[in-house]
This record gives C-alpha cells, structure tokens and sequence, in this order.
C-alpha cells in the first residue's frame, strides 16, 4: 500500500529525509518513533503529499508520487490523516465536520453523509456529541472526532501523527481504543506515537527513526526484547522509563 | 451666545432627503445611499482583491498587490477627482456625479479591505487548510467552507472600522457637487449665514448616530457568530 525506496527531502539545507526505505502492506500497522525532530511529521505527511519529496520514489495505493500527473487530491481523498492538534473545522458541528468532505467529494447527499456520519460517531462512542461544536468538546473527544471524520471518507489507508500527545494522560485512553478497534479491522494503518503500549499491543511493525533515517524495523516483540543500535536502546530507555 | 436650532428644524426636510420627490435625492437619505452602496460593493471589491492577492500564481499576486499598494497611497480626495475628470475622457460620457463618487470609494476602500481580507485568511491556522486538503477537499472547497467562514468573523472588527471611515468619506463627495448631508449642509449655510455651529453641530451628530449604529449593529453580529464561546 505505501512503499518508500530511497527517499530523501530536504528543508533548504536541512535533510529531513535521508534514504528511508519502507514497505507498509495492506492490512498492516506500523508504528514510527524517534526523538523529537527526527523527521517523523515529514516522512508521515509526504504519504499524502502534505510534504512533497525531494528525490527517491513513494508509492502509495500503487499510485506513484513522483508522477506529476498524480491525481493529488483524489490520493488525500484515499488516505485518512489524524493530527496531534486535531484541526476540527472550529465553526462546524461535529457532524458537519464529518460530513463536509463526503458531501462536496464523494457527492453523497446530505441525508447519507449524516446517516454515516452519525454511524461513525457511534462507533468512537460520541453519538450524542453531534450537534456540539469542538469548543464544547475535551481534548480526546475532538480527536475522536478527528478520527471519525478521517473515516468518513472510508479511506484506504489512515495516518496518525502523534495522535495522542496534545492530550491530558486520562483522553489518551479513549483516543487509542479507537485506533485499536480501526486496526483490528484490518485498516492499514501508519502511527507516529511514542505510546508503546499501543505499538507491542496492536502494531505489525515498529520503526525506529533518528535524523531521518531508519535505524531499526522490527517486529514489536523483537523490537523492544532486542533493540541493536545503541540510539534506539537510549530512546527505549527515556520513553519506557517510569517517569514517561 | 445662544443656539437657536430653528435652522434646522426649518429645514429638516432638506437636510434629509433634498430636494426630492421634485429634484434628486440628497442629504441623509443620498449619504446613506453612498454608503451603504459603496459598503456592498468594496465587500466583494475587498474580497476580490483579497483573495487574488494571496492566489497561487505569483503573475496575478504581484499585480493585485500593486493595485492595492498604488491605491493605498493616494488621497481619497484624488481618487474622486480622477473617476470625474478621467472617467468621461476615457470613456467618452459623463457618468452621474454620485456614481463617481460610489466607485470612487469603492476602489478606494476595496483596497484597504483587501488587507484586512489576506491578513484574515492568513491569520487562520494552517492545519485548517491541511486538515481540509486531506480529506481529498480541493484548494477551492477548502477556502469557501472551511477558511473564510472562520476568517470573515475574524475580520468583523476591522471591517467595521472600515466601513466606519467608508460612512464618513462619503462627506467628500460634496466636492463634485454631490448633495449629500455636507453639501447640503454648506449650502444652508451659505444661505442663511448666520447659524453654521448649529447647522454644524448638527451633521456631526447624524455621522455620529450612523457609525455609532453601524458598530452597534455589528457588535451584534459578532457577538451572535461567537461558536468558538458558545456553550
Ligand atoms: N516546514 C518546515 N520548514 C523547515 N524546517 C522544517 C519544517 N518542518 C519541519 N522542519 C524541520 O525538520 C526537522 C524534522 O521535523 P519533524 O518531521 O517535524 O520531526 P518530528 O515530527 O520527528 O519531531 C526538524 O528539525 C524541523 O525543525
Ligand atoms: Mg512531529
């Protein structure tokens, strides 16, 4: 579904990205950590070309990014995204949130989109949510929304920047129980998190990235029993510390 | 000194509406009509500009933002001696004197309320736009219905302030011998002679109750487009 072969971006002289090579297959979940400014928001955004690349090849749902006839939006329209902020419409209601995309891109009427609409709030558990706007709602009640608004699209593929950060600790439950039933219905799902709970619990993968490079892939169990290089034994030790 | 506003009292029917239903329409009621004319279309003249200021293609950024620059350093007062002199020599025909005057202000505050329309677009957090984009929503769904509701409510205040100064530099138009509020007012004057503080004062006063109206009014709206409080 998303295949990275020699990826490299650059922000000016900055190189963000510098030959990441992955392979996420339909039906999976990858998780993606590293420290803080290690490149993990750009290499997840240019999956939906939120960051174009600079050099390399990047397919996603065998469409090829580097192909500037690339239809870019309907790729967006394939591809859910969650963000650590949220970025709910603030003068919408949680409904009209979920709706405005299908109604205006997938031309349903506007008695469908509610319908799903209303169905998807059910199911991150916010049905009597619908009418509110986001300033009425906490924290991880809007990312929930964020997710169902995401689904609303019925994407192929769902994204999750460090969904789970911007939260008080008592949302972050919520918000992954969510992401836990999305993965065991076979989405195929890429999450930048530092929640490693949530990456030995439901990940097929985890990633460990540092100054844009993957240094370790590897099976959850694997990854966390095993880590071989030295910067990702540190990281595990910081994140997984009692503190954190 | 006394004030004696028989004046005005005398001549109340002239002050606000002129010498209509048998001549043209002036005083109050033509003020009123500039202004709110000249509101409506500097709005969407605003926006326009606004929007074709922040566009993607640097062709078309580059020559709005020189109109707007352009427009913004010339008096008020040139912009309506240019519309009346240029206009007819241009166009071959002489346009209404108030029509002048309403497209003169016009181009002049669609300037202005270009900058307030790209400071409020630009003021709106970019993980709006990213948020929109990536649901699949083009550039074009994502300004209409997701930037500029929010942005719009945004700018109210500053609109307002616009619209505000719009209201007075209508008075201006007495210089090509529009007859609105001023005009009349010069014109009591220099009949009566004797009264200009009360006939002053008094065109003071209805400018004031028209902005102060005006702001009221939208402090309202704003008020009743507050979602970001609403409970
Ligand atoms: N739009 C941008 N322009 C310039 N530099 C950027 C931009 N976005 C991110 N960076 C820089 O790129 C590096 C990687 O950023 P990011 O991908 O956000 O890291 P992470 O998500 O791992 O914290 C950082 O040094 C950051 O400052
Ligand atoms: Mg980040």
């Amino acid at each position: 579904m998303i295949r990275f072969e020699g990826v490299h971006k650059f922000f000016g002289k900055l190189h963000v990205l510098n030959n990441v090579n992955l392979h996420v297959k339909k039906g999976e979940v990858v998780v993606v950590c590293g420290p803080s400014g290690s490149g993990k928001s750009t290499l997840i955004r240019t999956i939906n070309q939120l960051e174009p690349i600079n050099e390399g090849k990047l397919i996603v749902d065998g469409m090829d990014l580097s192909d500037p006839k690339v239809n870019i939006n309907k790729l967006r329209a394939e591809v859910g995204f969650v963000f650590q902020q949220f970025n709910l419409y603030p003068h919408l209601t949680a409904l009209k949130n979920i709706t405005l995309a299908p109604i205006k891109i997938r031309g349903a009427t506007k008695r469908e989109a509610e319908e799903q609409a209303v169905a998807l709030l059910t199911r991150v558990g916010l049905a009597e949510k619908k009418d509110a706007h986001p300033s009425q709602l906490s924290g991880g009640q809007q990312q929930r929304v964020a997710i169902a608004r995401a689904l609303a699209m019925k994407p192929k593929i769902m994204l999750f920047d460090e969904p789970t950060s911007a939260l008080d600790p008592e949302m972050i439950g919520e918000v992954l129980d969510v992401m836990k039933d999305l993965a065991q219905s076979g989405m195929t799902m890429m999450v930048v998190t530092h929640e490693m709970g949530f990456a030995r619990e439901v990940s097929h993968r985890v990633c460990f990235i540092d100054f844009g490079t993957i240094l370790e892939e590897a099976e959850p169990a694997e990854f966390f029993k095993n880590p071989k290089h030295e910067r990702l034994k540190q990281f595990l030790k910081q994140v997984l510390s009692p503190m954190h | 000194m006394g004030l004696d506003f028989h004046v005005i009292w005398d001549n109340l029917t002239y002050f606000f509406i002129g010498r209509y239903p048998h001549g043209p329409l002036g005083g109050v009621a033509l003020t009123f009509y500039l202004a709110v004319v000249s509101c409506i279309l500097s709005f969407f003249g605003g926006m326009f500009l606004g929007l074709l200021a922040i566009s993607r293609n640097r062709v078309i950024r580059y020559a709005s933002e020189a109109v707007i620059q352009i427009v913004r350093g010339m008096p008020l007062l040139m912009v309506i001696f240019w519309m009346y002199f240029l206009y007819p020599a241009l166009m071959g025909r002489a346009m209404p004197e108030s029509q002048t005057v309403i497209l003169a202000l016009t181009f002049f505050t669609s300037a202005y309320m270009s900058q307030i329309v790209k400071a409020g677009i630009e003021g709106i957090p970019k993980g709006q736009t990213e948020a929109a984009i990536s649901t699949g929503l083009t550039h074009r769904h994502t300004m209409i219905y997701v930037i500029l509701p929010q942005a719009l409510r945004n700018m109210i205040p500053s609109f307002v302030n616009q619209f505000v100064s719009l209201i007075k530099d209508t008075s201006l138009a007495f210089i090509v011998g529009v007859s609105e509020l001023t005009h009349v007012a010069t014109q009591i004057n220099n009949r009566s002679l004797i009264y200009p503080t009360e006939i002053f004062l008094f065109i003071a006063v209805v400018y004031f109750i028209f902005c102060y109206a005006f702001t009221t009014l939208s402090r309202w709206l704003e008020k009743r487009l507050a979602w970001a409080k609403a409970i």
